[in-house]
């Protein structure tokens, strides 16, 4: 009865594709953890159910969630996925003064970037001084690399610029520490 | 005076997320293979590579077409053949990363991997099917709704 009742349900569904809608969890990305995907209920977001181990598979048909072996394969879809963006670290002496080593990352940059890249430009401070002034200081590193990317030749002047202040260490450490590894601009290239 | 104010609540329009929908930009085509669309409102543009997404925007695949994006949340898509898909919500502050995303599939197949709004907000990345919605926790996963 039961039973009856859930499969009249799909067939009145069915055009809105409760035949055959699944989700399927992949392996992280080169090599990265699987992470999760949780299945809510579509109305109000109660958790009905999550796929936590990689390749395995569940049909989203509103009822629990029962993962199996994923059989299917996404080669053909995945080969559609673009490439994960590039990130290259500029690092800072002090203020707003590149670092001799991070010379050849400009290089790298000069090498790689087009007028068809998407670039975001993000600074990053250790923890010396309070967060709002980190907020600034890292805005300004990250502005300041654009313009010497431009003065560089490379084509960045539309480059989406953010500072992220200290919420992003490189290296954790207590508040007030000098730290020159964090002390840094991502040029983010997608 | 005035002048001052008008100042400071624009700065302060562009400390939030509204800055980022305001700029309009939440990704780009990256790819595109056989047919494939963006539908704006009542607007269809052919799909290309390098071309800006919006919030609202539908990508639309035919049999043979797919799709790459990346968002700026660092966050990638590809969309396989007989697709329909809607950017529906997505909203991020690229300072703190707050933010959230919701996208529709109507039908088909879409291939996701989650960016910074899953990674620093839970269950901020949504994606909805007919039947369901889905919370990514930081991951990379497939969504296939049938005909």
């Amino acid at each position: 009865m039961r039973r009856r009742a859930i499969l009249a349900l799909c067939a009145t569904a069915a055009l809105a594709g409760c035949a055959s809608s699944r989700v399927a969890l992949l392996s992280g990305e080169a090599g990265a953890p699987a992470g999760a995907v949780a299945v809510l209920d579509a109305a109000g977001g109660a958790e009905r159910g999550q796929l936590t181990q990689s390749n395995t598979e569940a049909r989203l048909d509103g009822g629990a969630v029962r993962p199996y072996p994923l059989t299917a394969n996404f080669d053909a879809l995945l080969s559609a996925m673009p490439p994960p963006p590039q990130v290259f670290t500029l690092y800072f002496t002090d203020g707003v003064t590149l670092a001799p080593e991070s010379v050849t990352t400009l290089d790298q940059l000069r090498r790689i970037v087009t007028g068809a890249s998407d670039v975001q430009i993000t600074g990053h401070t250790d923890t010396v001084g309070d967060a709002a002034s980190n907020d600034k200081l890292s805005l300004d590193r990250a502005t300041q690399v654009r313009e010497a990317l431009v003065q560089q030749g490379l084509p960045v002047a539309n480059a989406r610029v953010t500072g992220r202040g200290e919420r992003e260490p490189r290296v954790l450490t207590p508040d007030d520490t000098s730290q020159p590894l964090n002390r840094r601009v991502e040029v983010i290239v997608r | 005076m005035r002048g001052t104010l008008v100042a400071g609540l624009l700065m302060a329009a562009c400390l939030s997320t509204a800055c980022v929908a305001a700029a309009a930009e939440i990704g780009r085509i990256k790819s595109v293979a056989g047919a494939a669309a963006v539908v704006r409102g009542k607007t269809v543009i052919p799909a290309a590579a390098g071309q800006l997404l919006q919030v609202s925007d539908v990508l639309r695949t035919g049999r043979d077409g797919r799709i790459g994006v990346t968002f700026v949340d660092n966050s990638r898509f590809a969309v396989g053949p007989s697709s329909t898909i809607a950017l529906s919500a997505f909203e991020f502050d690229d300072t703190t990363h707050a933010g959230r995303s919701l996208t529709t599939v109507n039908r088909g197949s879409l291939a996701v991997i989650s960016g910074q709004i899953a990674h620093e907000n839970k269950d901020a990345m949504r994606v909805r099917t007919p039947t369901s919605l889905l919370a990514a926790r930081g991951t990379r996963f497939v969504v296939r709704v049938g005909p």
